[in-house]
């Protein structure tokens, strides 16, 4: 793994437990999660429609789609409840000195 | 012999009873009986993404045929015109005839039909199914001018989708505001401005009173005497719950087929679920029908869950969508029982949502915003209305802080 398919996205104070922060890199949107046992990131709009999942709320492992409560597990990107039935691609994390990266390609 | 359970109506409440019986019943067999030649499929983006053309015909399956035969259930395309609920016998109009030892009705509901002169029942379009969706999209293709009859969610979402197709629409509402008492005002205000900000009229407080065709066109005549001149005319004047095959038998209905919490109805090895059944809501303490997408699923899943032996009482809080421009409607709870209105947000472009609440618990809530902006305060909204918590209105009528706070861990 080289260093540079890794981007810094913020430090770890930047989110709160049980909650997410939007990112936005070139043309993409990501969203970022910190759970108890850790950060995660997937994609950063719904599978369904395209719809941010940053305005989204975030229960234990999943994130629930503002827009028609979509459901999907933070951690395998599985889609968990209809209308959302496309999975959420999701994307490897590292905290490195109290910073978060996510590997995108 | 095998225990046979019959699902009759094809749509969502029926595929997700059956996949649900299916999880705790491997032995029955489970046929469902519907009268669309179609697997079943969602019907919210037929007023929506289907006419946009952003979403075709293959998009719309809850599930494959595939997934069905995995599962062993049976999908019959056949239209039931007779039941015998002593005998436990469907009948079609050809005398075929179904028997079961457990029946689920989820005929779902149909639209009511608008009086116009018999020549002219032709020439009036409706909206419930993909048949129906297809006819219209394919129809007003060459039209300018549309006018559809009835400001509520269905009518209003066509109206959204054919602007964005570039006709000339307007919707005539006889109340004095869209999508009728059960939405707060201002939203109603909100939604009817940003209608007419992208071109379409919005006619209130106005009744049709004839309806000429001349040469092709339509025109519409209203109680104060003006007229509007169409190419094309839709109606959405709300709808009925589908239980005209049973008014001659002793299913006891009243708006729908009434169940209780277990989606059991007046007949033994009778169940009824989705828009068609008028449930009894544990924590609302009386009966309510719903057409909503969430409770079609939820609804289904319970009455399959009862239905396969495992008790449960059904007590989801309702949610509904409804999408037009880019805005996005959402109604959690029951608005129409309360002592106390908290309103949180002021400007669409963040959310705006009004709570209804009665001893400082939240009954209901109805927000709107551009898309996503108020889904999840509405989520938490209802959470909090399950639980029963006492809220903090201070909170709740600030934006600036976050709901969660509510939550009672
Ligand atoms: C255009 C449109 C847009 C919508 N948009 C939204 C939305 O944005 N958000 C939301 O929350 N909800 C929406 N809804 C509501 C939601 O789709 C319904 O509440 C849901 O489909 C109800 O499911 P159901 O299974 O009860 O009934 P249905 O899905 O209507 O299924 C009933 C089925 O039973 C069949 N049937 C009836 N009688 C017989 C018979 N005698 N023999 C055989 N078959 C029979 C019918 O043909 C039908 O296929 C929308 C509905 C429509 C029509
Ligand atoms: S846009 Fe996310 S569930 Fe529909």
């Amino acid at each position: 793994m080289s260093e540079e398919n890794w981007i810094e996205v913020g430090s770890t104070g930047s989110i709160e437990e049980e909650d997410l922060i939007r990112f936005d890199h070139q043309d993409k949107t990501f969203c970022v999660y910190r759970l108890t046992d850790g950060f995660y990131a997937t994609d950063g709009m719904c599978t369904h429609e395209a719809v941010h999942l940053e305005d989204g709320l975030v229960m234990d492992d999943e994130i629930e789609c503002p827009m028609h409560q979509g459901i999907f597990n933070i951690k395998s990107g599985e889609a968990l409840s209809p209308p959302a039935c496309e999975d959420l691609k999701t994307y490897p994390v590292k905290v490195d000195n109290d910073k978060i990266f996510i590997k995108i390609e | 012999m095998k225990n046979n359970i019959i699902i009759l109506g094809g749509g969502q409440a029926g595929i997700y009873a059956a996949r649900e019986i299916r999880q705790n019943d491997l032995k029955s067999n489970i046929k469902i009986l519907g009268e669309e030649n179609l697997l079943p499929y969602e019907r919210p983006p037929l007023s929506k993404d289907f006419l946009l053309d952003r979403k075709n015909e293959e998009n719309l399956y809850f599930h494959s045929g595939d997934v069905l035969k995995n599962e062993n259930i049976d999908f019959e395309y056949v239209s039931i015109n007779k039941v015998d609920f002593e005998n436990k016998k469907l009948f079609t109009k050809n005398d075929d005839v179904y028997s079961y030892n457990t029946l689920l009705i989820s005929t779902g509901s149909e639209n009511k039909k608008l009086s116009v002169d018999n020549n002219l029942t032709d020439d009036i379009y409706y909206l419930r199914n993909l048949e129906e969706a297809k006819i219209i999209k394919k129809k007003v293709l060459n039209k300018n001018k549309v006018t559809i009859i009835g400001g509520g969610f269905i009518g209003l979402e066509i109206a959204s989708s054919l602007s964005q197709l570039q006709k000339k629409v307007t919707v005539i509402e006889i109340g004095n505001q869209l999508m009728g008492r059960i939405i707060p005002k201002q939203i109603a205000d909100l939604v009817q401005k940003t209608h007419i900000e992208h071109g379409n009229e919005i006619i209130l407080n106005k009744q049709i009173d004839k309806i000429i065709k001349k040469n092709g066109i339509y025109e519409i005549l209203l109680n104060d005497n003006s007229l509007i001149e169409t190419d094309f005319v839709i109606a959405g004047i709300g709808s009925t719950p589908s239980v005209k095959l049973f008014e001659n038998t002793n299913l006891k209905l009243d708006n729908g087929i009434v169940t209780n919490q277990y989606c059991e109805t007046s007949i033994k090895d009778v169940y009824a679920a989705g828009d068609v059944s008028n449930f009894y809501h544990p924590l609302y303490e009386r009966n309510i029908r719903l057409e909503s997408y969430q409770h079609a699923q939820n609804h289904g899943i319970c009455a399959g869950k009862n239905i396969a032996g495992v008790k449960t009482e059904y007590s989801s809080i309702p949610w509904m969508w409804s999408d037009q421009f880019n805005l996005n409607l959402q109604l959690t709870g029951i608005c129409d029982d309360f002592d106390e209105i908290v309103e949180r947000g002021n400007d669409i472009n963040n959310g705006i949502i009004y709570f209804f609440l009665k001893n400082k618990k939240i009954q209901g809530a109805c927000g709107l915003g551009i898309v996503g902006k108020v889904g999840r305060d509405i989520r938490i909204t209802s959470k909090l209305s399950e639980n029963n918590t006492i809220v903090d209105t201070k909170i709740l009528a600030d934006k600036t802080q976050k709901l969660n706070k509510l939550m009672q861990k």
